[in-house]
């Protein structure tokens, strides 16, 4: 199958900006160290039900799958085998790049300090304005694969000193097992674990999750179900009830918001989802609304203005939510971290950089005020 | 209008055992190509739709392993009538996603040798293109070999129950020759299996398709159940892909029916992409619009 070769593939994520300029050059060598793995893993998975005639129920994602003998489900990356249901990408990773945190984007997570970044092959909805598709949208036979088992994770880690490790780029939804196991491993050597996530995914599954990582970053790909029936092909119900277990379980969480010109930014839609955010997760959950550039399947339509992005923001920050930025337009203003009690800036930000850092034991500088996070 | 002609073609003691007659075996292709082309032999009938330049892909189906997959001596003895009317044996070639599926199915491959090829589209220099063919709900990256490296194709599929789609057949058979087709199997397949069908790669290039219908399964499909696996020693063949998947859900309810099994439809699995595609002109979903020939060799 297509398989995109190392310059290909490092072309195509270089495209798509997920190589940090903080990368040491040394770190490609290592990557390419790696045992580049023909054959997929054979892990049994987790969350599914055997049924009859060798059958199989999964039960991670609320698309809940049923698969005959050899069949694979909708993710592309766990497959049934003899009745016995298998990930295929445990430790599979298809891509490797130390990035900033901010790239994630988390803002309120250890600012200024590098993610070890890991993806597998795969997904579990297919949003039609992916800006990962390469790799998100294929199965593991279509990429480069390096085997990367959980001990090696965290050992990369402590060699480059990455404070954190995040599943990100494509779902870590669908290579699950390899995100816990590998969090589990890491947090024996103090080492953070964030997950980059549309949280399509079933109550169960998430709560096991919340219990190993460190924080999670949700995408809310609009705020309609229609949308995501639409353009995710997804729901919108199971993500807002993934965002009320993470913030049960107390762990730290961001929201971003990709804005699609006139799919998705609605004044109303964003009202909605703000009202929404107050209510059950709470004012202090920073959301970010992100520029959407044109990508994969939605190529006809222009950037998102720049003055409907600060209307999105203008309407969060009516609506009381504190935290309220703007991705993907290098230079805003509204990259910053602001005071809520003083607005003086917290954090001054460019692009994925840190300028100034006015915060003193996770409390405003200037007026004492306690800012939401994880600070060290 | 002009009826939609398919060739369902019985062959009694074409399968002994499950092994192929090869002599009942050629009767069938031979006869039932003639049928189809309402012609004197198959030789007139082929070039009706291939001449001696074309470059033949036969796109086959073994995904289901042996038992259930197209047999190497069903699509040699279709690519040998091919290599009889003057297409070459080298540009003939036998596909389908995988090397591994196709040597589970008992293939074994030519990539570059003398003779009819034979290979998967993971084979090293083919696999997918880069880019993407964007058409309706269809976003995906075409195998080279049917987009590059053939300008006609025959779908030779196996006759399946699906428990998603109803059925699997000539139509459904070129998810494999795209690079995502786990993405296409919500809402029964529907309209997936159409929107990918009327893809010009597609569209355009498929001149024949076939049912193997020699074993049909025809409950809890696609993968094979032996207990669910009907002898049926039959093709069905056609110039219209949605008429020859039509006549095959007939047969897989008729065989459902003896069994006493619901439809489909009772299921919820009703092959609704049939209609879908029927709707978009891309052939007949319908038996006053089909011109059934029924034949036994």
């Amino acid at each position: 199958m297509s398989k995109i070769s190392r310059r290909d593939f490092l072309k195509t994520i270089g495209g798509a900006g997920l190589i940090a300029s903080t990368v040491p050059s040394t770190f490609l060598t290592d990557l390419y160290a790696f045992s580049t793995s023909a054959n997929l893993s054979q892990v049994e998975a987790w969350f599914y039900k055997k049924l009859p005639d060798k059958e199989i129920k999964c039960e991670l994602c609320p698309r809940y799958c049923k698969l005959g003998d050899k069949e694979r489900g909708y993710c592309g990356v766990r497959e049934n085998k003899n009745g016995i249901y298998y990930t295929l990408v445990y430790g599979k990773v298809c891509a490797a790049h130390i990035d900033p945190i901010e790239k994630k984007p988390f803002f309120h997570f250890l600012p200024g300090t590098p993610a070890f970044s890991i993806a597998t092959a795969g997904c579990n909805v297919n949003c039609k304005f992916c800006q990962n598709w390469q790799i998100s949208q294929v199965r593991p036979e279509q990429v480069e694969n390096v085997d990367l088992p959980p001990r090696d994770v965290v050992r990369y880690c402590l060699k480059y000193r990455c404070p954190t490790i995040a599943y990100t780029y494509t779902e870590p939804v669908i290579f699950y097992e390899y995100v816990y196991d590998t969090s589990v491993e890491a947090s024996k050597k103090r080492i953070r674990n964030v997950v980059v996530t549309g949280a399509h995914i079933n109550p169960e599954p998430m709560e096991k999750l919340t219990k190993v990582v460190d924080a999670i970053k949700i995408d809310f790909k609009a705020f309609s179900e229609d949308f995501y029936q639409k353009y995710v092909r997804g729901e919108l119900e199971p993500v807002l009830e993934a965002a009320r277990i993470v913030k049960k379980s107390g762990k730290w969480m961001e929201i971003v918001y990709l804005v699609i010109p006139t799919l998705n930014d609605s004044p109303e839609e964003i009202r909605k989802m703000c009202k929404w955010v107050i209510k059950d997760i709470g004012p202090d959950v920073p959301v970010h609304f992100s520029r959407f550039h044109p990508m994969y399947l939605i190529k006809n339509l222009p950037p998102t203005p720049v003055s409907t992005l600060e209307r999105a923001r203008n309407i969060a920050l009516e609506e009381g939510i504190n935290y309220v930025y703007i991705g993907n337009v290098p230079g805003h203003m509204a990259e910053s971290t602001y005071c809520p009690n003083c607005k003086n800036i917290v954090i001054k930000r460019f692009a994925y950089q840190i300028l100034q850092k006015n915060l003193k034991r996770g409390k405003c500088k200037f007026c004492g005020q306690p800012i939401p996070g994880v600070w060290s | 209008m002009r009826k939609s002609r398919v060739v369902l073609i019985k062959g009694k003691g074409v399968l002994s055992d499950n092994q192929i007659n090869i002599k009942i075996l050629s009767v069938m292709l031979r006869k039932g190509l003639s049928l189809l082309g309402q012609v004197n032999n198959f030789h007139e009938a082929l070039i009706q739709f291939f001449t001696p330049r074309d470059k033949v892909g036969i796109k086959i189906n073994t995904i289901a392993g042996k038992k259930l997959s197209t047999k190497p001596q069903v699509s040699l003895a279709l690519a040998n009538l091919l290599n009889q009317v003057g297409i070459k044996e080298r540009n003939i070639i036998i596909w389908d996603r995988t090397n591994k599926e196709l040597k589970g199915a008992g293939y074994r491959l030519n990539y570059n040798g003398s003779g009819i090829r034979i290979f998967g589209t993971d084979t090293r220099g083919i696999n997918y293109e880069y880019n993407l063919t964007i058409h309706r709900n269809i976003g995906s990256r075409f195998s080279k070999i049917q987009s590059k490296l053939i300008n006609k194709s025959i779908s030779l599929a196996i006759l399946k129950d699906h428990g998603i789609a109803g059925i699997t057949g000539v139509m459904k058979n070129y998810f494999g020759a795209i690079h995502n087709p786990n993405k296409y199997h919500d809402t029964n397949c529907d309209p997936y299996i159409a929107e990918l069908s009327e893809v010009g790669l597609i569209k355009n290039k498929n001149k024949l398709s076939i049912l193997d219908g020699l074993i049909v399964q025809y409950h809890r499909g696609p993968s094979y159940h032996s207990q669910w696996a009907e002898k049926c020693e039959c093709f069905i063949l056609s110039t219209d892909p949605v008429a020859s998947d039509f006549i095959g859900w007939q047969l897989i309810e008729k065989i459902r029916k003896k069994k006493g099994l619901p439809t489909l439809e009772e299921e919820k699995r009703k092959p609704y992409y049939l209609f879908t595609a029927e709707k978009m002109g891309l052939g007949k979903a319908n038996l006053n619009e089909i011109q059934l020939i029924e034949y036994e060799v």
